[in-house]
């Protein structure tokens, strides 16, 4: 086992929460060198220390939080990653979160936090640098993210301490809730929240003073600087700066014909100048807001201030996705409305995806009778409504009254709940439900949706190629505005230039390639020793097969069979896997994940 | 639910132009085309403030090494790039916060403060020293407050200049338990020029070439604390219950 030189620590943090102990583990630079970190590691740790098909809210689920190389250095925009196996989809579950946390973790000495078992008691855990403790948090089991954000930077004495927390619906164990980082930024998919809660904790407070050693000092630094001014330099994302990512709810709507709006009916929303962008900054933004070393600042904070029931509500937003899913996507037509459902899915520690999927679901089927409100608490959501959806919020992120525990299971369970018609109107893929892109409009998403290793998940890349450009980059948990459009040109030559004199390595193109290939296969080879996942689950949801778009500018477009057929094909034929999906002996064998073949095999 | 009117909020109606605009720019924006640019019709005029008047350029002669630092506060976006530079410079090329001399902190949750030495005329620090001779010393020329002899400094065994500190700057190196001062890289800062919060965004006029540093002698000696208080105060609003939050 060799000890990696440069970029990495090398050590593993183990708490495990029955004990209330925590010991230091190696990580061999040969698999860093093959999984890179974040996803990639994730998936490789995860297939390696989860017993097969365990109860992912059962103690034996791991979670794990996971840096990459560049986490830390003078690289621009390093986030944090966090792996499990998923309460929602049941298959490997991640997700990325912006902030300062990620960084954190590593200036403490490490690389992974992993956290196994389940605690007595509610807690939450201080790591400062080589000190690493577990304390009491009933005080604030219970409270909202932000009280409880507060609440350790006060029992810790220190403001310095970078926060992750998980909020009431996490604590309930809600499939889709999720952890909010630095009050406002979420790992959202794939229901986190649920994962820390069946643990009993609270968050992880992290505060680091360490560096992370560098082989070539010189030769990094000014790669690393190239990097930052690819991502300062791209003329494009002045946009990006300027309208963060509620910019594009117009360009989605006028344009491309991807807004989703009412549970996928249709993509176009008249009043999309109401929630947008420039609506945003026009009565709401008030400050940009970066994430570590990051010149794009594509974070908007504003305050309610145009009177009404919300004024002087502080929230994030809207970005894209959070504002069709709890604007458009619920026919929410007031900007201050809009607000409030985002705030308060953070506040609760709901994934905003997936809630506004979900209150979009129901909205859909009370219109057409399928669910009405007297088997719903006397609850009658509808489009527009956006009193009641706030309220909707609040019951699901507590599991309150029959509406709440219902919508609490996601838009698949409930399908098969009620049944009756209501999969027509199911928007999801493998458990995971879409998110604000509408692969009608804009085909490429259909790839990420369908054949992403997630489930219905927009950032997993549009084509073959770019599933592998994302796990890589995923694996060195980069923001895709800096490492993904601004470095496109440069890429993998540019990763290369940092990788190298960072770890000392000497990582070519083909490598990145086949590493990239090695990521995809693994969370792969995971889906199917848990799941059984092959082709039949690479689909997109019915309506978006069979309705076409009823108006916008893609009106008539629908997602064919034959569409699906060429997606799946290329996909796995770019892969090496066979025509059900499952990666071949061969290609496990030439990607070294011979340890993976006789789980694999078995299903083919 | 109220609903809002028009006569609520002064809400400019969208112009063909500035749609179209916005168009082009939400296209390079998706799909990272290069298309010609045409400067967008500033959308908030309203909240213009004066431009921030260009930070200094590099020193090149003693007469022009930069001799204070000024933090426009309500322009940062809390990236830290500040940071990574500061440790960069001070610890040979390495990126280490933990012992960078400006720190950015986060107050109330939702505002940064950039928190600097002010380098102030009667160095409180300097008084405050209580070594014989003197640890550190302020050089009158170039405003530099650093250490005669770091050998002199008492260390984790003395707190006399980090109490006297009135901008709450100084903070002990984790390993050594040593004060760390700003040395103003030799009157050439690389917090100045690592910064480009806001900068270059050409998207707004009215908020180009704003930076987080600047020259506005009113960014002085207002502790981090009450910085963090005014900004959150003048930038968010009161909720009915009279909160900010």
């Amino acid at each position: 086992m060799a000890e990696p030189k440069g970029g990495y620590f090398g050590k593993m943090l183990e708490v495990d929460l029955t004990a209330g102990k925590s010991t230091v583990r190696a990580l061999d630079e040969a698999v860093l060198r093959d999984y890179i970190g974040g996803e990639g590691l994730g998936a490789y740790l995860l297939y390696k220390e989860l017993p097969a098909k365990a109860d992912p809210l059962s103690p034996a689920n791991v979670f794990m939080m996971l840096t990459g190389p560049f986490n830390g250095t003078a690289c621009p925009s390093a986030r944090l990653n966090v792996s499990f196996k998923s309460p929602h989809t049941g298959i490997y579950g991640h997700s990325q979160v912006g902030g300062p946390i990620g960084n954190e973790i590593k200036w403490a000495g490490w690389d992974v936090v992993m956290l196994k078992g389940k605690s007595p008691k509610p807690v939450y855990i201080a790591i400062h640098n080589d000190k690493v403790e577990i304390r009491d948090a009933s005080a604030v089991w219970g409270k909202d993210t932000y009280a409880t954000e507060e609440f350790m930077k006060e029992d810790l004495k220190d403001d310095e301490y970078k926060t992750m927390v998980i909020g009431p619906a996490g604590e309930k164990q809600v499939y889709f809730s999720c952890i909010i980082v630095d009050r406002f930024r979420a790992a959202g998919r794939s229901g986190g929240g649920a994962v820390l809660g069946s643990k009993n904790v609270k968050g992880i407070a992290v505060k680091g003073t360490k560096a992370v050693p560098v082989v070539n000092v010189e030769a990094f630094n000014k790669a690393a600087k190239e990097a930052w001014d690819l991502g300062h330099n791209v003329e494009a994302w002045a946009g990006i700066k300027r309208w963060g990512t509620g910019g594009l709810m117009e360009f989605a709507n006028y344009v491309s014909g991807s807004l989703v709006t009412k549970n996928y009916s249709t993509s176009w929303f008249a009043d999309v100048n109401m929630i947008g962008g420039e609506e945003a900054s026009r009565t709401f933004w008030k400050r940009h807001v970066s994430c570590p070393n990051c010149p794009i600042h594509c974070m908007k904070l504003g305050v309610v201030r145009t009177g009404g029931n919300y004024d002087g509500l502080i929230a994030e937003g809207p970005e894209y996705e959070t504002g069709v899913m709890m604007g458009s996507n619920l026919g929410i037509s007031d900007l201050d409305a809009c607000m409030k459902g985002i705030e308060t899915c953070d506040a609760m520690g709901l994934d905003t995806i997936s809630t506004g999927n979900t209150i979009g679901f129901a909205m859909e089927l009370m219109e057409r009778g399928i669910l009405t409100p007297a088997d719903h608490d006397g609850m009658k959501l509808e489009w527009g409504n956006a009193e009641t959806a706030i309220e909707m919020v609040n019951k699901i992120a507590n599991k309150e009254g029959k509406a709440g525990a219902l919508l609490s299971l996601g838009v698949k369970r409930m399908a098969e709940k009620i049944g009756k018609d209501s999969i027509k109107y199911a928007i999801h893929v493998k458990g995971q439900e879409l998110a604000a892109h509408d692969p009608r409009g804009f085909k490429p998403r259909g790839v990420s949706y369908a054949m992403g290793q997630l489930g219905g998940c927009h950032h997993e890349g549009n084509s073959p190629e770019g599933q592998a450009i994302w796990a890589y980059l995923s694996s060195m948990v980069l923001c895709s505005f800096m490492a993904g459009v601004p470095w496109s040109k440069r890429n993998p030559g540019i990763v290369c230039d940092m990788l190298n004199p960072l770890t000392g390595w000497n990582t070519t193109p083909d490598e990145y390639w086949a590493t990239a290939k090695r990521i995809i296969t693994i969370m792969r080879s995971f889906n199917i020793r848990e799941a059984g996942i092959s082709r039949k689950d690479d689909v997109l949801p019915v309506r978006l097969r069979t309705e076409a778009l009823p108006e916008g500018p893609k009106k008539g477009a629908v997602f064919t069979d034959e569409d699906t057929k060429k997606m799946q094909d290329d996909y796995y034929a770019y892969y090496g896997w066979d025509e059900n999906g499952i990666p071949t002996e061969e290609t496990l064998k030439k990607l070294k994940l011979d340890f993976t073949v006789a789980d694999v095999r078995k299903k083919a | 639910m109220s609903e809002r009117s028009p006569d609520d909020i002064d809400r400019p109606e969208v112009s063909n132009t500035s749609r179209r605009c916005f168009l082009k720019r939400s296209a390079q924006l998706a799909g990272g085309i290069a298309l010609a640019i045409q400067p967008l019709a500033p959308a908030l005029a309203a909240e213009a403030k004066p431009a921030a008047p260009a930070p200094a350029p590099a020193a090149k002669k003693p007469e022009d090494r930069m001799k204070y630092l000024f933090v426009q506060r309500e322009h940062c976006t809390g990236c830290r790039s500040c940071e990574f530079a500061c440790s960069q410079f001070h610890e040979k090329g390495i990126v280490r916060p933990g012992v960078a001399r400006i720190h950015v902190k986060r107050f109330h949750g939702v505002v940064d403060i950039p928190v600097i030495c002010w380098h102030c005329e009667d160095s409180p620090c300097v008084k405050a020293c209580p070594t014989n001779p003197k640890a550190i010393a302020k050089d009158k020329d170039t405003n530099i407050i650093n250490y005669i002899d770091d050998k002199t400094c008492l260390g984790a065994k003395c707190n006399k200049c980090i109490e006297a500190c009135p901008a709450n700057f100084l903070r002990r190196h984790p390993e050594t338990g040593k004060p760390m001062f700003c040395d103003l890289c030799d009157g050439d800062p690389h917090c100045v020029k690592a910064c480009k919060a806001q900068a270059e965004d050409t998207a707004a006029a009215m908020r180009a070439s704003k930076v987080g540093f600047g020259v506005n002698l009113a960014y002085r000696d207002v502790t981090p604390k009450e910085a963090a208080k005014a900004l959150h105060t003048s930038l968010f609003y009161p909720n009915k219950d009279g909160e900010r939050r």
